[in-house]
């Protein structure tokens, strides 16, 4: 017979549910004592260069007298807010690529309100990613600038880089999806990824919404792990109750978690329709207003980053980029990390920054 | 110690640790910033009440996230707690057997089939109830035209039923009904009395579709909540297999936190790999988008309302902003052709709305 592998001793459990219980109770009265300023995120100085409708165009300020010539636009994603590449000083991609001497600017994309439902994805791409790279090169008098797209921010950049080659120096992508038929990605599947199966009917969700609501979004991808997520996290948060510091790092990440932004109708339209269901973006199908998207015109140089262990973009999404892309000079780097990993690792923070400026820097 | 002593003096721990638990919430409590509530005498249910009403005082003034975050805490807390009471159900009813010569792994796959019968169960005892139900409120729209509203407020009530419908709880499928009838009572009961209402043939063909979509959507829920019965059911079994190869490796579980996380661990891996077949996913889809088809008819009756009320529509404010957007694109490509004419990229940086 196989012994019974329970051991739990009475007065044992009697100790282990008190003493959660003591730490939770203290750790309600912590919580209820921080204020907002305490976790704040946005660590880095930025002054706001350009404003179009509801998006802003920031450049951070620079920590070098002198900073490299060509500089960074940031792309960030739609679904999320942009202030995750600077969450706090000792986690912020932003900060360190300004200490290696880069010139860093940043799209947020603000919170699409009801009015902006008609947004569309040429509003997004040739209108205001457009206009802002046009911004940012006049201020520098160059006629192409650097551009590092995140997430979904770098399917952006990549359909831009596409269009505009010509005002591309070097294009960064990080953990963006290119090949949206995978199998391994839960959200891929769900938004129908297998040939002839389209799941959720999109345009019945848009035209119900409007704009896709924040808490659905998020709502979708907690159910993507949702015992990790919504139970085992906050039982583990227990042990760091008494510990302010990692208190703090806990709400700042958790405030971005939820500060989701609502999508705009027909972006979102497209972007599932056309990416997520039908995957025109590696058959050269994609249009975006009247310019078709062929991603053999990527000519420039392109340094593909991707996490190992990512769930919402697994890693077959982004190394497919390399089979399509019209460059010779294509890098792939890894780090085995998640996909917020990426940005709030410590060791990935310490070896990812400097790998992007060096690269950079060699294609200057 | 024998199989039934070691239950006993677990469920005896259980409780003085539960007693403990309440007297600390309420000794918090009674130091709160906030105003508070009388004492209850102490049961868990209500310690869950005491802990709610507890964390309003102490986070009143804090700001949002902290608000939920400490929400969360509690609930995770409670996860916990609710857990070990079904562990502890469940060894109740396994010491006797195994004390009487059983082995425990034939005794625990026998209660998985149990529990799984009895999970199973709500869900598919509502889709009955409320197919009859169904027959007979659509019998009585045909006769009266009312607003639709607190059928919308008994869609908004009904997930948490369903959720504690999911987790076994055999009140919940009739909380469920009981929610329809009140809201039958307070609508197909009454006759609604406007003067800018009554009989509009527009209005009735509204209704019934709305109503045809809500019930579609209810049919929907009620798959969606059966693949989700069965998980857990699947899950529990899992647990069960967990439980042997751990005891075959000759490992222990000394902690209720070891255990908790083995039971997390398993039951997001059944998920997970339900979440992934082509079942759940047709099954999702189609919750999703029956109740994308209802909002959208729900929005048609009330703007049905609003149209008579001489109150602006969402349909009506969505045209607005359309033409809107289209103007203001309309004025930035107008300004970058006259500005064009002082050359290059410096058009785009007038180009603000």
């Amino acid at each position: 017979m196989i012994p019974f592998p329970l051991l739990l001793k009475p007065e044992e459990v009697f100790r282990q549910l008190t003493e959660l219980n003591r730490k939770v109770v203290q750790g309600i009265e912590s919580l209820s004592r921080i204020r907002h300023d305490e976790f704040r995120s946005g660590a880095t100085a930025k002054e706001e260069i350009y404003r179009e409708d509801n998006i802003v165009l920031y450049r951070y300020t620079p920590m070098v007298e002198r900073p490299f010539h060509v500089p960074i636009l940031i792309v960030y994603a739609l679904v999320n807010r942009p202030y995750m590449v600077d969450l706090q000083e000792d986690r912020s991609l932003v900060r360190n690529l300004l200490k290696l001497g880069m010139d860093v600017y940043l799209i947020d994309w603000g919170y699409p309100t009801r009015g902006d439902r008609w947004l569309t994805l040429d509003d997004h791409i040739n209108g205001y990613l457009n206009n802002c790279v046009d911004v940012v090169s006049e201020r520098h008098a160059l006629d192409q600038i650097n551009l590092l797209g995140i997430c979904q921010g770098g399917t952006f950049s990549l359909c831009y880089s596409a269009i505009y080659p010509e005002k591309v120096k070097n294009l960064v992508t990080m953990v963006a999806p290119v090949d949206f038929h995978v199998e391994e990605g839960l959200l891929n599947c769900w938004t129908g990824c297998a040939p002839g199966q389209k799941n959720i009917d999109i345009d019945l969700l848009v035209d119900a919404f409007g704009n896709i609501p924040g808490e659905f979004m998020n709502f979708g991808f907690l159910v993507l792990k949702p015992f990790q997520l919504s139970i085992r996290k906050y039982i583990e948060l227990i042990d760091i109750l008494d510990n302010k510091e990692k208190l703090l790092n806990f709400l700042r990440m958790e405030e971005w978690i939820f500060d989701s932004p609502d999508q705009a109708g027909e972006t979102f339209r497209q972007f599932i329709k056309d990416f997520y269901q039908d995957n025109k973006l590696i058959k050269g199908q994609v249009k975006i207003g009247t310019k078709q998207v062929d991603l053999r015109k990527v000519s420039m140089p392109v340094l593909n980053v991707y996490a190992e262990q990512d769930h919402l973009v697994p890693p077959a999404s982004s190394i497919a980029l390399e089979r399509h892309v019209g460059t010779a000079d294509y890098t792939a780097r890894s780090f085995p990390v998640g996909h917020i990993g990426m940005y709030v690792s410590g060791k990935v923070q310490q070896d990812l920054p400097p790998f992007i400026a060096t690269w950079l820097k060699a294609r200057g | 110690m024998s199989w039934n002593e070691q239950a006993d003096t677990l469920v005896k721990a259980f409780t003085e640790a539960q007693t403990k638990m309440w007297e600390s919430w309420c000794d918090l409590i009674r130091t709160a910033p906030a105003p508070t509530m009388p004492s209850y005498s102490g049961v868990v249910d209500q310690w869950r009440e005491i802990a709610s009403q507890g964390l309003k005082a102490w986070t009143g003034e804090s700001e949002q996230v902290v608000k939920d975050l400490a929400k969360q805490l509690v609930s995770a807390q409670d996860v916990g707690m609710r857990f070990f009471e079904l562990s502890l159900s469940t060894w109740k009813a396994m010491a006797p057997k195994i004390e009487s010569g059983q082995d425990w792994v034939t005794v625990l796959d026998s209660y998985s089939a149990q529990f799984r019968q009895q999970f199973l169960q709500a869900p598919h005892g509502g889709v009955a109830a409320v197919e009859g139900a169904a027959e007979l409120w659509r019998l009585y729209l045909e006769q009266w035209q009312k607003l639709g509203q607190p059928w919308v407020e008994s869609l908004r009530r009904a997930p948490r039923h369903f959720g504690q419908a999911a987790m076994g709880d055999g009140s919940a499928p009739i909380e469920l009904m009981n929610l329809y009838w009140d809201a039958y009572e307070r609508t197909f009961g009454r006759l609604l009395e406007s003067p800018s209402l009554g009989y509009s043939r527009e209005l009735n063909e509204r209704l019934l579709k709305g109503f045809n979509a809500w019930l579609e959507f209810r049919r929907a829920s009620y798959e969606y909540q059966v693949v989700l019965a069965e998980t857990w059911a699947k899950a529990f079994e899992q647990l069960n297999h967990k439980l042997v190869s751990v005891a075959q490796a000759g490992e222990k579980v000394e902690s209720l936190r070891q255990l908790l996380f083995l039971w997390i661990d398993v039951i997001e891996e059944a998920f997970l790999g339900v979440f992934r077949s082509e079942e759940y996913i047709r099954v999702q889809g189609r919750l999703v988008d029956t109740a994308m088809a209802y909002r959208i008819h729900e929005r048609e009756i009330v703007e049905g309302f609003l149209k008579a009320s001489h109150v602006p529509s969402r349909s009506e404010l969505d045209e607005a902003y359309r033409r809107i957007y289209e103007l203001g694109k309309e004025v930035k490509e107008l300004k970058k052709a006259l500005h064009g004419v002082t050359g290059g990229r410096s058009a785009r940086r007038k180009v603000q709305s």
